[in-house]
Formats: structure tokens, sequence, C-alpha cells
């Protein structure tokens, strides 16, 4: 555990450190918001409309466009996470230290995992506040919808995470991470557009179906947390195996 | 393989006092056998040199001695214990220190030490011991609180010495340590190494040879991927043989250098003539093995004064570590799987010239007198 702790912070202190970070921090302090209030969901066959057009006193528009913001700014923010360990040269020193794989990247992916579930809290918890003295807000809701979004953003974490390992370059970790989140979140999309039974098994794998269709409305189902506990795994051991091959080459 | 001692390889039986054994290791990257069955030991206490020409193997077979890389084939073995088997027990027992000294740059000295110390699983006040211990040992004090990224390339360096040293090895594996210095932090970090050989077991990897001859009483000579020499400064001097290093100037073209170099081999006494090096004008280093200096020093003034060739100089060359590892890795080039590939005349310049100024160094060095 002292292990995981170390990589837990050097990594946050790292992040910390890099300008995308505060880049993140003011698109949901400041974007976001101003997307939920103005402009809604324009995306998709049924558009959302913005707060003060709609006048319904819900979170749904925010928690809408955050599996979209969250398939960009992942990446982004993961890119550098074992690309740039690769490229100065700091991996090869990681390997020779007496520290297993696996600590190393469930340290970075908690790193990640904390960061990520504080830009969605100064997106969403102001947000809230200030939507609940406009109208009446049903807070259970909310904080479901928070907590899913918290397990959506851990899994494009893990997922992002192990994408960074296979890359030698940022730019190509985050491209590669991008365009993979984000074809994960246009699955949610395209499910009206494909035939009945491909789309319902489709809309029961994709992550955005699930947090859109359950968390977000403030639905409570096991299987969701079961579905992300499990996609989070599957990124983190294919991270471990992605970072134990590097010992091989 | 084995946790343990008593294993008959290539290398013999190990015991207890071998510290860093590599047991016929081989790596491949693609189509390039890059490490090609290289064996030796590092005993408990020594110092040994590590040498060979650039892409010879040097630095993926510290790799695989530190676990960073595993082998396709053989052993690296630490203590007895496998360097990327399960057992951490191995890495904490090697410091390595990478060529380019990878660091975190963006963090401050002390941190990054701490992070260190903490993933070697020391705890609280052993911590902060070992990092006054390395911090003390290095050099380091009134620079902890500097990030590293605005630290100079020796200073730098030294954090990455105190890295390898926190868990207190017992062996270090430093790759070109004193690479890109300046002279006088070349001499620090040199006088440093030489302080931990005192108490550690060091195997240290370097293309400046007057440092190796100046430190190591033993070298290990990598070529090709593979071992060429391995063994005490002074014994392989001793079966390098007798050499003569006559300097011409004028030899403008390669064709005039080939005409003198054809000559020199025509000269009764004459073994091998090879080029050290080219200077301005024409001014070419031959350097020819002979059976005996005296006689045939005079047999090649004469043979020269004859032709028309002016030496510029020509003398006795002595055993130098240089020339060892000028004899030992001339063939370098050559595929390893390809021993059967007819032994072409070969630059000894192509080699040596550009390695270090280190080399030249040691050349100026030679001496011994006219012959």
């Amino acid at each position: 555990m002292t292990r995981i702790i170390a990589v837990l912070r050097r990594e946050l202190g790292a992040l910390f450190e890099a300008p995308i970070t505060y880049v993140a921090l003011a698109l949901f302090v400041v974007v976001l918001p101003l997307l939920y209030f103005l402009v809604g969901f324009p995306i998709g066959r049924q558009p959302l409309p913005g707060l003060f057009e709609g006048g319904q006193a819900s979170l749904i528009v925010l928690f809408t466009w955050l599996p979209f913001l969250l398939a960009l700014l992942v990446p982004a923010l993961s890119m550098a996470a074992w690309a740039e360990e690769r490229r100065s040269g700091t991996e090869e020193l990681l390997l020779t230290w007496p520290v297993r794989a696996y600590e190393v990247v469930v340290g970075k992916f908690l790193a990640h995992c904390a960061l990520i579930t504080l830009l969605i809290a100064v997106a969403v918890v102001p947000t809230a506040l200030s939507v609940a003295r406009l109208g009446a807000l049903d807070w259970s809701t909310a904080w479901v919808g928070l907590a899913g979004a918290t397990l959506l953003g851990a899994a494009y974490c893990a997922l992002a995470l192990w994408v960074s390992a296979l890359a030698r370059e940022q730019l190509a970790a985050f491209l590669m991470g991008a365009s993979l989140l984000l074809a994960l979140w246009g699955l949610g999309l395209a499910v009206t557009l494909l035939p009945a039974r491909f789309a319902a098994f489709v809309d029961y794998g994709a992550p955005t179906s699930r947090f859109l269709g359950s968390s977000a409305l403030g639905v409570v189902d096991a299987r969701d947390g079961v579905y992300f506990v499990l996609l989070i795994t599957f990124g983190l051991v294919l991270n471990v195996v992605a970072v134990e091959r590097r010992r091989w080459r | 393989m084995s946790e343990h001692a008593a294993v008959t390889h290539s290398v013999g039986t190990i015991d207890a006092d071998d510290v860093l054994v590599a047991v016929g290791l081989v790596k491949r990257f693609g189509a390039v056998l890059a490490v090609d069955r290289v064996s030796f030991r590092v005993r408990r206490g020594e110092l040994v040199g590590f040498l060979g020409p650039n892409g010879a193997g040097k630095s993926t077979t510290m790799r695989m001695l530190t676990g960073s890389l595993v082998p396709d084939e053989g052993e690296a073995l630490v203590r007895g214990l496998s360097a990327t088997g399960p057992n951490l027990a191995a890495r904490s027992a090697v410091g390595y220190l990478p060529e380019h000294t990878p660091l975190y740059r963006e963090m401050r000295v002390d941190r990054y030490l701490e992070f260190v110390g903490r993933l070697h699983g020391q705890r609280g006040a052993t911590r902060r011991s070992a990092i006054e211990r390395v911090v003390e040992a290095t050099d380091l004090a009134g620079y902890t609180h500097r990030r590293i990224h605005t630290l100079s390339k020796g200073y730098r360096q030294r954090v990455g010495l105190a890295q390898a040293l926190l868990p207190d090895p017992e062996a270090l594996v430093l790759d070109e340590p004193t690479s890109g210095l300046d002279p006088a932090e070349i001499v620090r970090i040199r006088d440093l190494v030489v302080r931990l050989a005192e108490e550690k077991t060091i195997l240290l990897s370097t293309h400046v040879l007057p440092e190796v001859e100046e430190v190591c009483r033993r070298v290990v000579i990598l070529a090709g991927g593979r071992v060429v020499a391995d063994g005490g400064v002074l014994e392989l001097a001793e079966g390098v043989g007798e050499a003569l290093g006559v300097t011409l100037g004028g030899l403008e073209t390669r064709a005039d250098e080939d005409r003198a170099r054809a000559l020199l081999t025509t000269v009764e006494g004459v073994g091998g003539v090879a080029v050290a090096s080219r200077g301005e004008a024409g001014r070419v280093r031959f350097l020819i093995e002979v059976e005996d200096r005296f006689s045939t020093a005079e047999r090649v003034a004469r043979a020269l004064f004859a032709a028309g060739l002016i030496p510029i100089e020509l003398r006795h060359e002595v055993a130098t570590l240089e020339r060892i590892f000028l004899q030992r890795t001339r063939n370098a080039g050559r595929a390893p799987e390809d021993p059967s590939s007819p032994q072409q005349p070969r630059d000894l310049d192509d080699d040596a010239a550009t390695r270090s100024t280190g080399s030249r160094s040691a050349a100026s060095r030679s001496n011994g007198g006219a012959a």
C-alpha cells in the first residue's frame, strides 16, 4: 500500500504541474455550466434544451455533456502517464525498483481518478446548488448521478491509462485514447440507428448508455456498479500486461 | 532458473561472493541480435570496467542485470536471485544509474528521493536517515529544495547516483556516469565512484578508457554482443603483444594511405597494420603489430625512407587499455551469427578515433620512447 500511495502522490503532483489540468478545470468550472444553463445538449435525435429554455430543475443536461467532455479530457490528462515515462526514460528506472507493475498501475489510476472526481465535483456541485436556489432540485437524483459520473470517469481513466501504456508519444496516446472513448460515447448515440436486437445489446454494453439511462436519472442499479467495476478491472489488467511487456523489449 | 547457488554453467559454480552474474544472456530486438550468450560475473567488492564500442550490447546487458529487461535466453542473477524474478530482493540489492540519467524533472530533489525511498519500502526515520546519507555522499546538501530541472547536468547526475544509493544496495550498475560532464565534474563523480567502491560492488560502463585504467582492476569488453575479453587490465595487457606507432604526413588521399599501409605490411616482422587515427594535412597514425620492436622499427624506418615517406613519429606503443580495447573489438561490426565470414582489413579509427576524447588522451599518454 505504501508504494501505491507513493505513486499516487507523485502522479498527482505531476498532474497539478501540467497546464492541461488547469485547462480542464476551467472547462468544467466555466464552460460546462454555461452549456448547461444556456445551450443545452443539441446532439442526437432528442436534443435537450438549456435550463433557462427548458425551465426544469434537473441536472440531466449537465450529465449528458459529461461523457463527451470526459472522452476528450481524460485522454488529455492521462496521455503523459506512461508515454512520458517512456520518453524520458524514467520507466526503465521504475522497472528496476522493487515495486510490482500493479502497484504502479493502481497508484496512477487512483491519482487520475481523484483528479477526474474533483473536476466532476467542481462542475456538478456548484451547478446543483444554483439550480436548487432556482427550483426544487431532486438531490437524491443529483447525488446518484454524481456517483455514476464518477464511476464513468474512473472507467475512462482505466482505459485511457492502458492506451498511454501502449503509446510511445503523448500525442499518439491522446489520439488513440480519445478515439477509443469517443467511439464508446458514439455507441450510445448509434443505438437509435441500429436494428432493435443490436440496439438492445449495444445499449446494454455502452458505458454512456449505462450512465445516462440509469444513474444520471437517479436510478440505483447494482448491475451498473458491477458493469463499471468490471470495465475498470479490465482496463487495469490490460495496463499491467502492457507495462510488464515492456520488460521484454 | 534457480534462486540459488551451486549453479554450474558457462560461468562455473556461483557462490556467495558472486554479486552480479550474467549466465549466457541472449537478447534480440526483432532481427537484431543485441546480446549473444554473454556470461561474466562480478565478485563482491570488485569494481569492474564494462567496455565496448557503441552498439556492443553493454546497456542491454546492464538492463538485464538490473531487472528492467528480461533476457530471451540465459539468466541475470543478483546474489543468486533472478533479476527479473518474483523476488523483489534482487532489485533492492542493485542500484542502477542508466545512461542519460532519467529523472522526474519537475520534482524537488528531496521529494524525488522520498518517492524513491517509499518505493524501496523505506518508512519514516529509516527513509529520512537514508536520504541524509545519500545527500551527504553525493554532496547534494543545499540543493535538496531545488527542482531537478533547474540543476546543472552534473548535479542531476548526482541526484541519479543518490537514487541508486538510497536502498544502500550491495551492488551498483553505472552506465556512463561521467558522460557529458565538464572535466571538474568528471573528476568529482570519478572520485565518488572510487569512494563507493570501498564498500560496494560496482559494474562501471564508460567510453573513457583512462578512467577505467585509473579505477578498475578488471575489465569486461563486449563487441558485437559478445564478451571478447574478461580479465585484469595487467593480465590482458600481457596478451596484447608489441606494437609500433608510426605517424606519416602528406597522405592526402585514401589511395596514398592504402599504399603506405601496403608498404608497411610487406616489411619483415610486421604482423597487422591498422589506421589508429587521421589528423590534419594528411597526417595518419598507423598501429603496427610486431614481433620484435627494435629490429622491426629499423626495418620499418628504412622501408619508409626508401619509398620517400618520411615518418613524423615512430615509437613503441605500450600496452594501454586503448590497445587492448582496439585489438579485442577490431571485428566488432561483424554479425555474431556469422563467425565464418572472412576477416576484412578494417580501420581502427572508425571505432576508436570517434569514440571519445578519453581514447585520444590515452593514445597521447602512451609512451615508451622512440624505438
